[in-house]
């Protein structure tokens, strides 16, 4: 290219980052000011190439010079570097202001001194920010100096700039350590002592990355925040997603995400018929693969499901006197725990399904069950209005005795097995806290017929006698947060329950045999499944497949419902719906 | 109030006693000459050869105390060869000594040509590693005694440091390295404090050595 001087020394020549961060051109023009910088540097004046607006987009929120400089960064971050350039020149800003650009060259050349004083200069208003900054620049010459064994010029550094800056004593004793000590270095997390030339242009690259983190965004842009805007409006949209209920999604920039409906289970894909009576309550075991009914017919059932995801009968236990009201599964899903209406619990291995163990309060009749989340005790509520626990042989060694209540029917345990939940009067739901024996209620204004508590224990759904269901928060303050309504309760018990990806929708049963879906956040209706021809009493959503739903109907059947159009799709495992996002399928 | 001293009085305490508690003091403080006119006035026997060794000692211990550490050290090692080898501990804070003496008298770069040669093989061993932290950090103060570890300099941790050295000497030559009057009067302090706390503050106040011996 000719003999000038300039052109022998290529680009290239200086060390090469992948980020490009170190191009602006530095003409000496720029024209833009990010609001912490002292104006002295810039000065804003009309550009001929670009005559265009200062505020871009159709909120008027946008930016101009914000806009441009965060898509040169972008392209420069992709290696795009011609391109960053070109778009610098163009548009007449530069990404960043030139005592920015000779900031960081100084940086990469390890000009420790002049690079404190163009710190100074670019005019950071906030002072400890300067400090941190600078205290990175000394530290790193102070490292390179002991790294090049220049121990009494490092020692120079630490005595008169390192610790007139006043920082913890800790850091200058862990600084000064290292001179003698280079293996005190490591633990500290501090450069290791490596003298090679790639060692120390890395850590000189890692330090320009640590400053632009501390500098003000304005001063520096940090890197990839186009990439970083884009995947915060992806989230948005996800969250805005209704009917998101699959992890494998593929979100596409071109359009807003938007999950259909497709997504929610609303086809029956199989009905199980096996009790001879009314199906009060069932329940998925925590892997997803069996599920648990219990029936007025005084049995309970479990199915198991193969690898197509089809449920058909494994056990069926018998041996209760009574309509059995409840299942539990163990966490480890090898246990059952039924409970017969004012009876016995039972327990019984899942494999085997065997009965292991009687459990019973004599004189008394047992309403509710529930198992500790140590695995090695249970719990269960008599209808004296006591809670007892006691471990896996029968033996009780802990009791509390309500005061007001009159059938302790509902039993939850939160996951940290702290608090036990359980309706304590007709209004009121008690939250007892099982080691201090302090009690909270939540007050409802109607009657409670049953409640459910979420995976994570922080929220509770309650149903009401007036066919609300009331969604609370239990974490801290206990407050109120979403009403669903649709469904009819009249006469029976109706349950509802949690389910889909996160938790985000609620299901419930209900008398007009149909089983109705909510959007947790929104409490929109999402869908309402018939099928059945009898009240639907419980459901229960799998919670490792979030495509599938169970529900227990008076009409002696359990419906089990997944994605509509699913059954031609699924050759493999169940829990896979894979639709594309894009409108077509 | 104070103890009824009928529950003391009557107990009866040789003279011998009390001289061979002032004797083990002097000689555990080294007063030698004291201790000379002492044992010709009571008529005691000198106890036998520790005279010289009195005399070394006691220049060790204000060698120590003064803060030439490496004289201190040379001198022990003649009288104690392996005194040192066999007390680490004391071994580095002697050693400290004279760093911190070079940075008192600001002569850094030896300060750390010291450090790197006989104080960096200790940091090899983990309990001396925060204290050879501590004197590092001195290092990185050009006003030492503004820093937070000032005391290291400071006339109480090289009295310290001579005391433990005093002892060290004293237990290798199998004598006691305290002297009966000091461990006499801990023991007193002791006992008058668990009187007070047994019999509450009412019935009798805390002990105070300070204000029983001007009473």
């Amino acid at each position: 290219m000719g003999g000038v001087e300039d052109d022998n020394e290529p680009a290239s020549k200086r060390i090469k980052i992948s980020s490009g961060v170190l191009r602006g051109l530095s003409n000496g023009s720029s024209c833009i000011e990010p609001i912490s910088v002292s104006s002295i540097d810039l000065m804003a004046r009309p550009l001929p190439s670009e005559g265009g607006e200062e505020i871009l987009g159709s909120k008027g929120v946008i930016k101009r010079h914000e806009f441009v400089r965060i898509i040169a960064e972008a392209l420069y971050s992709l290696g795009y570097e011609k391109s960053g350039a070109r778009l610098e020149d163009e548009s007449g800003i530069n990404l960043h202001s030139s005592l920015v650009s000779e900031f960081m060259q100084q940086i990469l050349n390890g000009q420790w001194d002049e690079c404190v004083v163009t710190l100074q200069k670019i005019g950071i208003t906030d002072d400890s920010v300067v400090k941190s900054a600078s205290l990175l620049i000394l530290e790193q010459k102070f490292f390179e100096l002991l790294d090049q064994e220049k121990i009494m010029d490092a020692l120079k550094t630490l005595r008169t700039e390192i610790t007139p800056l006043q920082i913890k004593h800790n850091r200058i004793r862990a600084l000064a350590s290292c001179i003698i000590s280079p293996c005190l270095s490591v633990p500290l997390g501090l450069p290791s002592r490596n003298s090679s030339d790639i060692a120390r242009a890395k850590s000189r690259t890692k330090l320009l990355e640590e400053l632009q983190k501390l500098l003000p965004a304005a001063v520096m842009i940090p890197e990839r925040r186009l990439e970083h805007l884009v995947e915060q409006a992806l989230a948005l949209q996800c969250t805005a997603c209704t009917f998101h209920n699959s992890v494998d999604k593929e979100m596409s920039l071109y359009t807003d995400h938007q999950c259909g409906k497709d997504q929610i289970p609303s086809q029956t894909l199989q009905i199980l018929q096996a009790h001879t009576n009314e199906v009060w309550f069932l329940q998925f075991s925590h892997s997803g693969r069996h599920l648990a009914s219990s029936s007025s017919d005084r049995t309970a059932i479990i199915w198991e499901a193969d690898e197509k995801g089809s449920f058909s009968l494994k056990h069926q236990l018998t041996g209760h006197q009574k309509p059995v009201c409840s299942v539990s599964w163990s966490r480890d899903d090898r246990q059952l725990l039924t409970c017969g209406v004012e009876e016995t619990v039972r327990r019984w291995n899942v494999s085997t399904g065997e009965c292991l163990h009687v459990y019973e309060k004599t004189g008394h009749g047992i309403v509710s069950c529930g198992w500790l989340p140590s695995g090695n005790c249970i719990f269960y509520g008599v209808n004296d209005r006591s809670i007892c626990m006691c471990d896996l042989e029968g033996r009780e060694f802990d009791c509390w005795k309500g005061q007001r209540t009159l059938k302790i029917s509902d039993l939850e345990i939160t996951n940290d097995g702290r608090q036990i939940i359980s309706i304590c009067k007709e209004t009121g739901i008690l939250l007892l806290d099982w080691e201090t024996r302090a009690e909270k209620v939540i007050e409802e204004s109607q009657t409670i017929t049953s409640f459910s508590l979420s995976e994570d224990s922080r929220f509770l759904l309650i149903n009401l006698l007036n066919q609300e269901i009331h969604l609370w928060s239990i974490q801290g303050e206990y407050k109120l947060i979403t009403k669903y309504k649709g469904h009819k309760r009249t006469r029976f018990v109706i349950r509802s329950c949690f389910g889909g990806l996160d938790q985000a929708f609620i299901a419930s049963g209900s008398e007009d045999s149909q089983v109705y879906v909510w959007h947790k956040s929104t409490g929109d209706l999402i869908g309402v499944l018939p099928g059945h021809s009898g009240a639907v009493n419980c459901v229960s959503w799998n919670p490792k497949n979030h495509h599938m739903l169970a529900s227990a109907s008076d009409d002696r059947t359990i419906r089990i419902w997944g994605l509509n159009n699913l059954s031609t799709r699924h050759k493999n495992s169940h829990s896979n719906g894979n639709h594309s996002c894009n409108g077509g399928t | 109030m104070d103890v009824d001293p009928r529950q003391y009085e009557p107990i009866p305490i040789k003279d011998t006693d009390v001289h061979a508690v002032v004797l083990s003091y002097l000689v555990h403080n080294c007063f030698k000459e004291t201790l000379e006119s002492f044992t010709s006035c009571t008529g005691m026997k000198q106890p036998s050869g520790c005279l010289e060794d009195m005399e070394k000692r006691k220049r060790i211990f204000h060698f120590a105390l003064e803060g030439n550490a490496l004289k201190a050290i040379e001198l022990t090692e003649e009288l104690a060869p392996d005194l040192l080898e066999k007390n680490k501990d004391l071994h580095f804070d002697l050693l400290s000594l004279h760093f911190a003496e070079l940075i008192c008298s600001k002569r850094c770069t030896e300060a750390l040509e010291f450090a790197q040669s006989k104080l960096a093989p200790f940091g090899k061993v983990q309990k001396y590693v925060e204290k050879l932290e501590d004197f590092m950090a001195l290092l990185a103060y050009e006003e030492p005694e503004k820093s937070p570890m000032f005391q290291l300099l400071g006339l109480e941790y090289r009295q310290q440091v001579s005391d433990s050295l005093n002892r060290a000497i004293l237990a290798n030559s199998n004598l006691p390295s305290y002297s009966a009057m000091e461990r006499l009067i801990q023991q007193t302090i002791v006992v008058r404090q668990l009187l007070s706390q047994e019999h509450g503050k009412d019935t009798f106040a805390p002990f105070s050595l300070r204000d029983y011996l001007k009473s």
